[in-house]
Protein backbone atom coordinates (compact mmCIF):
# COMPACT_ATOMS: atom_id res chain seq x y z
CA UNK A 1 0.00 0.00 0.00
CA UNK A 2 1.53 3.01 -0.93
CA UNK A 3 0.15 6.35 -0.16
CA UNK A 4 0.86 10.14 -1.36
CA UNK A 5 0.28 13.51 -0.97
CA UNK A 6 -2.80 15.02 -2.61
CA UNK A 7 -3.22 18.39 -4.09
CA UNK A 8 -6.94 19.29 -3.46
CA UNK A 9 -8.90 21.81 -5.56
CA UNK A 10 -8.37 24.69 -3.15
CA UNK A 11 -4.25 24.16 -4.20
CA UNK A 12 -3.89 22.40 -0.27
CA UNK A 13 -1.30 19.62 0.01
CA UNK A 14 -3.07 16.79 2.02
CA UNK A 15 -0.14 15.11 3.50
CA UNK A 16 0.39 11.36 2.40
CA UNK A 17 -1.33 9.86 5.81
CA UNK A 18 -4.46 11.52 4.94
CA UNK A 19 -5.27 8.39 2.33
CA UNK A 20 -4.77 6.04 4.70
CA UNK A 21 -8.16 4.75 5.69
CA UNK A 22 -7.03 4.07 9.42
CA UNK A 23 -6.31 7.40 9.89
CA UNK A 24 -10.42 8.13 9.64
CA UNK A 25 -11.06 6.30 12.69
CA UNK A 26 -9.92 5.72 16.50
CA UNK A 27 -7.22 3.56 17.39
CA UNK A 28 -7.20 1.18 20.24
CA UNK A 29 -3.99 2.11 20.86
CA UNK A 30 -3.50 4.96 22.81
CA UNK A 31 -0.01 5.80 21.73
CA UNK A 32 -0.93 5.62 18.51
CA UNK A 33 -4.06 7.57 19.01
CA UNK A 34 -2.31 10.60 20.46
CA UNK A 35 -0.07 11.15 17.39
CA UNK A 36 -3.00 10.44 15.20
CA UNK A 37 -4.73 13.10 17.21
CA UNK A 38 -1.67 15.39 16.59
CA UNK A 39 -1.65 14.78 12.84
CA UNK A 40 -4.99 15.83 13.25
CA UNK A 41 -4.86 19.12 14.77
CA UNK A 42 -1.65 20.10 12.72
CA UNK A 43 -3.74 19.15 9.49
CA UNK A 44 -7.23 21.32 11.14
CA UNK A 45 -4.71 24.37 11.92
CA UNK A 46 -3.04 24.40 8.45
CA UNK A 47 -6.26 23.77 6.45
CA UNK A 48 -7.88 26.82 8.46
CA UNK A 49 -4.61 28.62 7.83
CA UNK A 50 -4.91 27.97 3.83
CA UNK A 51 -8.77 28.60 3.51
CA UNK A 52 -9.29 31.25 6.22
CA UNK A 53 -11.66 29.40 8.61
CA UNK A 54 -12.43 30.59 11.84
CA UNK A 55 -14.75 28.17 13.12
CA UNK A 56 -14.91 24.47 12.94
CA UNK A 57 -18.52 22.37 14.13
CA UNK A 58 -18.61 18.82 14.69
CA UNK A 59 -21.34 19.13 12.12
CA UNK A 60 -19.02 19.46 9.24
CA UNK A 61 -18.46 16.09 9.02
CA UNK A 62 -22.07 15.14 8.19
CA UNK A 63 -23.04 18.23 6.01
CA UNK A 64 -21.41 17.67 2.49
CA UNK A 65 -20.51 21.39 1.14
CA UNK A 66 -19.05 22.59 4.39
CA UNK A 67 -15.80 24.16 4.00
CA UNK A 68 -13.93 21.63 5.68
CA UNK A 69 -14.86 19.13 3.41
CA UNK A 70 -11.35 18.62 1.52
CA UNK A 71 -9.71 17.35 5.06
CA UNK A 72 -13.23 15.48 6.73
CA UNK A 73 -13.96 13.74 3.98
CA UNK A 74 -11.55 11.58 1.72
CA UNK A 75 -13.91 10.52 -1.38
CA UNK A 76 -10.90 8.68 -2.96
CA UNK A 77 -10.79 5.97 -0.54
CA UNK A 78 -14.55 6.37 0.35
CA UNK A 79 -14.08 7.64 4.09
CA UNK A 80 -15.10 10.36 6.69
CA UNK A 81 -14.18 11.10 10.04
CA UNK A 82 -16.71 10.18 12.39
CA UNK A 83 -18.39 12.93 14.49
CA UNK A 84 -17.18 11.44 17.94
CA UNK A 85 -13.74 11.88 16.83
CA UNK A 86 -13.65 14.91 15.42
CA UNK A 87 -15.36 16.12 18.73
CA UNK A 88 -12.34 14.47 21.10
CA UNK A 89 -9.97 15.98 18.15
CA UNK A 90 -11.88 19.19 19.56
CA UNK A 91 -11.39 18.50 23.28
CA UNK A 92 -7.76 17.94 22.62
CA UNK A 93 -7.23 20.85 20.49
CA UNK A 94 -8.29 23.24 23.18
CA UNK A 95 -6.70 21.38 26.07
CA UNK A 96 -3.55 22.38 23.92
CA UNK A 97 -4.91 26.25 23.46
CA UNK A 98 -4.60 25.32 19.67
CA UNK A 99 -8.84 26.49 19.83
CA UNK A 100 -11.70 27.63 22.08
CA UNK A 101 -14.98 26.62 22.49
CA UNK A 102 -16.66 29.01 20.14
CA UNK A 103 -19.26 30.03 21.68
CA UNK A 104 -18.39 29.05 25.19
CA UNK A 105 -19.93 26.07 27.48
CA UNK A 106 -20.89 23.83 24.70
CA UNK A 107 -18.37 21.48 22.93
CA UNK A 108 -19.89 21.47 19.26
CA UNK A 109 -17.72 24.08 17.91
CA UNK A 110 -14.59 25.43 18.23
CA UNK A 111 -12.59 28.40 17.34
CA UNK A 112 -9.37 27.48 16.15
CA UNK A 113 -6.12 29.40 17.00
CA UNK A 114 -4.46 29.02 13.81
CA UNK A 115 -2.83 32.17 15.05
CA UNK A 116 -2.72 32.78 18.94
CA UNK A 117 -4.75 36.10 19.79
CA UNK A 118 -1.09 37.53 20.77
CA UNK A 119 -0.62 37.07 17.28
CA UNK A 120 -3.13 38.63 16.02
CA UNK A 121 -2.98 41.18 18.13
CA UNK A 122 0.51 42.10 16.12
CA UNK A 123 -1.29 41.19 13.02
CA UNK A 124 -4.48 43.88 14.23
CA UNK A 125 -1.45 46.71 15.38
CA UNK A 126 0.70 46.42 12.22
CA UNK A 127 -2.74 46.90 10.06
CA UNK A 128 -3.47 49.53 11.68
CA UNK A 129 -0.44 51.20 11.34
CA UNK A 130 -0.27 50.48 7.29
CA UNK A 131 -3.52 51.91 6.82
CA UNK A 132 -2.63 54.82 8.52
CA UNK A 133 -5.41 54.38 11.18
CA UNK A 134 -3.76 55.50 14.12
CA UNK A 135 -5.78 57.95 16.73
CA UNK A 136 -8.98 57.38 14.48
CA UNK A 137 -12.04 55.81 15.85
CA UNK A 138 -13.18 52.45 14.14
CA UNK A 139 -16.22 50.27 14.76
CA UNK A 140 -15.63 46.74 14.91
CA UNK A 141 -17.22 46.34 11.40
CA UNK A 142 -14.67 48.67 10.12
CA UNK A 143 -12.20 45.82 10.67
CA UNK A 144 -13.96 42.80 10.12
CA UNK A 145 -14.84 43.92 6.69
CA UNK A 146 -13.10 47.15 5.34
CA UNK A 147 -13.53 47.82 1.73
CA UNK A 148 -10.58 46.32 0.51
CA UNK A 149 -9.85 42.74 1.72
CA UNK A 150 -6.82 42.70 4.54
CA UNK A 151 -5.74 39.94 6.54
CA UNK A 152 -8.27 40.89 9.51
CA UNK A 153 -11.73 40.10 7.35
CA UNK A 154 -13.95 38.14 8.63
CA UNK A 155 -12.02 38.12 11.51
CA UNK A 156 -14.58 36.52 14.60
CA UNK A 157 -15.81 39.36 16.93
CA UNK A 158 -14.69 37.49 19.80
CA UNK A 159 -11.28 36.84 18.82
CA UNK A 160 -11.10 40.31 17.81
CA UNK A 161 -11.77 41.59 21.40
CA UNK A 162 -9.48 39.42 22.57
CA UNK A 163 -6.42 40.71 20.53
CA UNK A 164 -7.68 44.42 21.35
CA UNK A 165 -7.62 43.49 25.05
CA UNK A 166 -4.08 42.41 24.65
CA UNK A 167 -3.27 45.68 23.11
CA UNK A 168 -5.15 47.95 25.68
CA UNK A 169 -2.63 46.17 28.09
CA UNK A 170 0.82 47.44 26.91
CA UNK A 171 -1.09 51.12 26.15
CA UNK A 172 -2.41 50.56 22.30
CA UNK A 173 -5.54 50.47 22.37
CA UNK A 174 -8.55 51.76 23.86
CA UNK A 175 -12.13 50.54 23.48
CA UNK A 176 -15.17 53.31 23.52
CA UNK A 177 -18.57 52.30 24.38
CA UNK A 178 -21.69 53.95 23.71
CA UNK A 179 -25.50 53.18 24.07
CA UNK A 180 -25.29 51.97 20.45
CA UNK A 181 -22.23 50.00 20.60
CA UNK A 182 -18.57 49.94 20.89
CA UNK A 183 -15.16 51.20 19.26
CA UNK A 184 -11.89 51.03 19.75
CA UNK A 185 -8.80 53.56 19.03
CA UNK A 186 -5.72 52.86 18.64
CA UNK A 187 -2.82 54.53 20.07
CA UNK A 188 0.94 54.59 18.89
CA UNK A 189 3.25 52.63 20.96
CA UNK A 190 3.97 54.97 24.32
CA UNK A 191 7.40 54.72 24.92
CA UNK B 1 4.00 50.14 32.75
CA UNK B 2 2.19 53.12 33.43
CA UNK B 3 0.40 52.72 30.35
CA UNK B 4 -3.13 53.42 31.41
CA UNK B 5 -2.39 57.11 32.55
CA UNK B 6 -1.10 58.11 28.84
CA UNK B 7 -4.34 57.05 27.77
CA UNK B 8 -6.18 60.00 25.97
CA UNK B 9 -9.78 60.85 27.42
CA UNK B 10 -12.84 59.40 25.60
CA UNK B 11 -14.63 62.93 24.91
CA UNK B 12 -17.85 63.57 23.81
CA UNK B 13 -16.43 64.30 20.41
CA UNK B 14 -15.00 60.86 20.37
CA UNK B 15 -18.53 59.42 21.41
CA UNK B 16 -20.36 61.57 18.33
CA UNK B 17 -17.97 60.06 15.77
CA UNK B 18 -18.66 56.58 16.99
CA UNK B 19 -22.24 56.90 17.11
CA UNK B 20 -22.07 58.24 13.28
CA UNK B 21 -19.67 55.35 12.39
CA UNK B 22 -21.80 52.80 14.12
CA UNK B 23 -24.89 54.36 11.86
CA UNK B 24 -22.67 53.90 8.53
CA UNK B 25 -22.28 50.49 9.77
CA UNK B 26 -25.59 49.77 10.04
CA UNK B 27 -26.28 51.25 6.64
CA UNK B 28 -23.87 48.58 5.09
CA UNK B 29 -25.40 45.95 6.36
CA UNK B 30 -28.96 47.05 5.58
CA UNK B 31 -27.56 47.32 1.71
CA UNK B 32 -26.19 44.08 2.23
CA UNK B 33 -29.74 42.77 3.50
CA UNK B 34 -31.14 44.52 0.39
CA UNK B 35 -29.14 43.02 -1.73
CA UNK B 36 -29.92 39.43 -0.56
CA UNK B 37 -33.49 40.33 -0.61
CA UNK B 38 -32.91 41.45 -4.50
CA UNK B 39 -31.17 38.27 -5.30
CA UNK B 40 -33.99 36.18 -3.61
CA UNK B 41 -36.77 37.63 -5.34
CA UNK B 42 -34.97 37.36 -8.45
CA UNK B 43 -34.49 33.83 -8.17
CA UNK B 44 -38.90 34.04 -7.08
CA UNK B 45 -39.23 35.71 -10.52
CA UNK B 46 -37.27 32.94 -12.43
CA UNK B 47 -38.92 29.83 -10.36
CA UNK B 48 -42.29 31.46 -11.26
CA UNK B 49 -41.90 31.97 -14.46
CA UNK B 50 -40.59 28.16 -14.80
CA UNK B 51 -43.82 26.97 -13.42
CA UNK B 52 -45.79 29.28 -15.99
CA UNK B 53 -47.20 31.84 -13.20
CA UNK B 54 -46.42 35.30 -14.99
CA UNK B 55 -48.88 37.54 -12.88
CA UNK B 56 -46.97 35.83 -9.84
CA UNK B 57 -43.17 36.34 -11.47
CA UNK B 58 -44.52 40.19 -12.16
CA UNK B 59 -45.14 40.83 -8.49
CA UNK B 60 -41.72 39.44 -7.52
CA UNK B 61 -40.29 41.85 -10.23
CA UNK B 62 -42.09 44.65 -9.00
CA UNK B 63 -41.17 43.90 -5.02
CA UNK B 64 -37.45 43.48 -6.48
CA UNK B 65 -37.26 47.29 -8.32
CA UNK B 66 -38.88 48.74 -5.13
CA UNK B 67 -35.71 47.34 -2.90
CA UNK B 68 -33.61 48.53 -5.50
CA UNK B 69 -35.21 51.97 -5.29
CA UNK B 70 -34.30 51.96 -1.42
CA UNK B 71 -30.25 50.74 -2.25
CA UNK B 72 -30.25 53.86 -4.03
CA UNK B 73 -31.79 56.00 -1.81
CA UNK B 74 -29.53 54.42 1.43
CA UNK B 75 -26.53 55.00 -0.71
CA UNK B 76 -27.45 58.92 -0.93
CA UNK B 77 -27.90 58.96 3.05
CA UNK B 78 -24.64 56.67 3.56
CA UNK B 79 -22.67 58.95 1.24
CA UNK B 80 -23.86 62.06 3.34
CA UNK B 81 -22.54 60.26 6.96
CA UNK B 82 -19.26 59.58 5.09
CA UNK B 83 -19.17 63.09 4.26
CA UNK B 84 -20.07 64.11 7.63
CA UNK B 85 -17.51 61.36 9.32
CA UNK B 86 -14.70 63.19 7.20
CA UNK B 87 -15.31 66.55 7.63
CA UNK B 88 -15.77 66.23 11.18
CA UNK B 89 -12.32 63.99 11.50
CA UNK B 90 -10.55 66.60 9.06
CA UNK B 91 -11.58 69.43 11.27
CA UNK B 92 -10.11 67.74 14.42
CA UNK B 93 -7.13 67.52 12.33
CA UNK B 94 -7.60 71.37 11.77
CA UNK B 95 -7.37 71.81 15.68
CA UNK B 96 -4.29 69.94 16.15
CA UNK B 97 -3.03 72.07 13.64
CA UNK B 98 -3.48 75.31 15.23
CA UNK B 99 -3.27 73.80 18.33
CA UNK B 100 0.16 73.28 16.90
CA UNK B 101 1.02 77.17 15.54
CA UNK B 102 -0.36 78.09 19.09
CA UNK B 103 2.32 76.85 20.70
CA UNK B 104 4.54 77.52 17.74
CA UNK B 105 3.63 80.99 18.70
CA UNK B 106 3.99 80.95 22.15
CA UNK B 107 7.43 79.36 22.39
CA UNK B 108 8.41 82.12 19.27
CA UNK B 109 7.11 84.66 22.00
CA UNK B 110 9.40 83.83 25.02
CA UNK B 111 12.32 83.62 23.02
CA UNK B 112 11.70 86.91 21.67
CA UNK B 113 11.33 88.17 24.65
CA UNK B 114 14.84 87.16 25.84
CA UNK B 115 15.99 88.66 22.74
CA UNK B 116 14.63 92.17 22.07
CA UNK B 117 15.72 94.96 19.94
CA UNK B 118 17.50 96.99 21.97
CA UNK B 119 19.50 94.20 24.24
CA UNK B 120 20.91 93.09 20.30
CA UNK B 121 21.91 96.49 19.40
CA UNK B 122 23.36 97.00 22.63
CA UNK B 123 25.35 93.65 22.29
CA UNK B 124 26.71 94.77 18.70
CA UNK B 125 27.74 97.79 20.18
CA UNK B 126 29.55 96.22 22.78
CA UNK B 127 31.35 93.60 20.52
CA UNK B 128 31.87 96.17 17.97
CA UNK B 129 33.74 98.30 20.91
CA UNK B 130 35.67 94.89 22.05
CA UNK B 131 37.06 94.57 18.05
CA UNK B 132 38.40 98.12 18.50
CA UNK B 133 39.79 97.41 21.39
CA UNK B 134 41.48 94.29 20.25
CA UNK B 135 42.85 95.56 17.12
CA UNK B 136 44.01 98.57 19.05
CA UNK B 137 46.14 96.41 21.39
CA UNK B 138 47.73 94.49 18.23
CA UNK B 139 48.52 97.92 16.93
CA UNK B 140 50.51 98.65 19.36
CA UNK B 141 52.09 95.59 19.82
CA UNK B 142 53.35 95.55 16.04
CA UNK B 143 54.66 99.12 16.68
CA UNK B 144 57.36 97.82 19.11
CA UNK B 145 59.39 96.76 16.05
CA UNK B 146 61.38 99.41 15.18
CA UNK B 147 62.61 100.64 11.79
CA UNK B 148 66.33 99.35 12.44
CA UNK B 149 64.69 95.57 13.65
CA UNK B 150 62.19 95.58 10.55
CA UNK B 151 65.47 95.93 8.32
CA UNK B 152 66.96 93.29 10.09
CA UNK B 153 63.99 90.50 9.54
CA UNK B 154 64.50 91.94 5.94
CA UNK B 155 68.19 90.74 5.72
CA UNK B 156 67.12 87.70 7.34
CA UNK B 157 64.65 86.36 4.56
CA UNK B 158 67.27 87.31 1.83
CA UNK B 159 70.30 85.63 3.40
CA UNK B 160 67.68 82.41 4.10
CA UNK B 161 66.78 82.92 0.38
CA UNK B 162 70.01 83.07 -0.84
CA UNK B 163 71.08 80.15 1.37
CA UNK B 164 68.42 78.15 -0.17
CA UNK B 165 69.47 78.92 -3.89
CA UNK B 166 73.23 77.74 -3.31
CA UNK B 167 71.50 74.33 -2.26
CA UNK B 168 69.56 73.55 -5.06
CA UNK B 169 70.86 75.40 -7.72
CA UNK B 170 68.72 75.98 -11.44
CA UNK B 171 69.67 73.11 -13.76
CA UNK B 172 69.39 74.03 -17.35
CA UNK B 173 67.83 71.58 -19.35
CA UNK B 174 68.21 71.32 -23.27
CA UNK B 175 65.29 72.95 -25.55
CA UNK B 176 62.69 71.35 -27.33
CA UNK B 177 63.95 71.01 -30.92
CA UNK B 178 62.21 73.94 -33.10
CA UNK B 179 62.34 72.08 -36.70
CA UNK B 180 60.25 69.48 -37.44
CA UNK B 181 61.47 65.96 -37.97
CA UNK B 182 61.76 65.49 -41.58
CA UNK B 183 60.64 61.39 -42.78
CA UNK B 184 62.16 60.53 -46.16
CA UNK B 185 60.56 57.22 -47.50
CA UNK B 186 62.93 55.74 -50.17
CA UNK B 187 62.25 52.42 -52.22
CA UNK B 188 65.15 50.51 -51.22
CA UNK B 189 64.34 50.75 -47.30
CA UNK B 190 61.88 47.81 -47.98
CA UNK B 191 65.06 45.28 -49.15
CA UNK B 192 66.61 46.23 -45.69
CA UNK B 193 64.68 45.98 -43.09
CA UNK B 194 66.66 43.50 -41.60
CA UNK B 195 69.49 46.24 -41.78
CA UNK B 196 67.13 48.34 -39.93
CA UNK B 197 66.99 45.73 -37.03
CA UNK B 198 69.97 45.15 -36.70
CA UNK B 199 71.38 48.46 -36.27
CA UNK B 200 68.41 49.32 -34.41
CA UNK B 201 71.13 49.73 -31.48
CA UNK B 202 72.10 53.29 -33.24
CA UNK B 203 68.43 54.35 -32.42
CA UNK B 204 69.04 53.87 -28.52
CA UNK B 205 72.11 56.11 -28.30
CA UNK B 206 72.14 59.24 -26.87
CA UNK B 207 73.83 61.59 -29.17
CA UNK B 208 71.48 60.68 -32.51
CA UNK B 209 70.81 62.35 -35.00
CA UNK B 210 67.39 63.12 -36.28
CA UNK B 211 65.28 60.74 -37.29
CA UNK B 212 64.91 61.42 -40.83
CA UNK B 213 68.51 61.85 -41.81
CA UNK B 214 69.32 58.02 -40.27
CA UNK B 215 67.17 56.25 -42.11
CA UNK B 216 68.91 57.43 -44.79
CA UNK B 217 72.13 56.63 -43.87
CA UNK B 218 70.79 52.80 -43.59
CA UNK B 219 68.72 52.98 -46.98
CA UNK B 220 72.15 54.16 -48.57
Amino acid sequence: MSLSTYTTTSGFLLPSIHSAPPFFTEQPNPTTQATATAQWSRLILAYARHKKLFILRVEDVETSGSDWDEILRNTRINRKILPGYLSNIMEAMVAQNLAVYEPVKQTRSVLVYWRLPEEWAEVLYDWVISTGQLNTILTFYDITDPPLESLLTGIPISLLRKAISILSKTGRSQTIAIADGEGVRFLARSK
Amino acid sequence: MGANQSLPKITAQDKAILDLKLQRDKLKQYQKKIHAVLDREHAIAKSQIAAGQKDRALIALRRRKYQQTLLTKTDQQLENLEQLVSTIEFSLVEVSVVHGLKQGNEVLKEIHKEMNLESVEKLLEETAEAREYQREISDMLANTLTLDDEDAVQNELLALEEAEKEIHPEISLPSVPEQQPVHVVTEGIHQCCYLVSSVSFIISTPDRKPAGTQKVAIAG
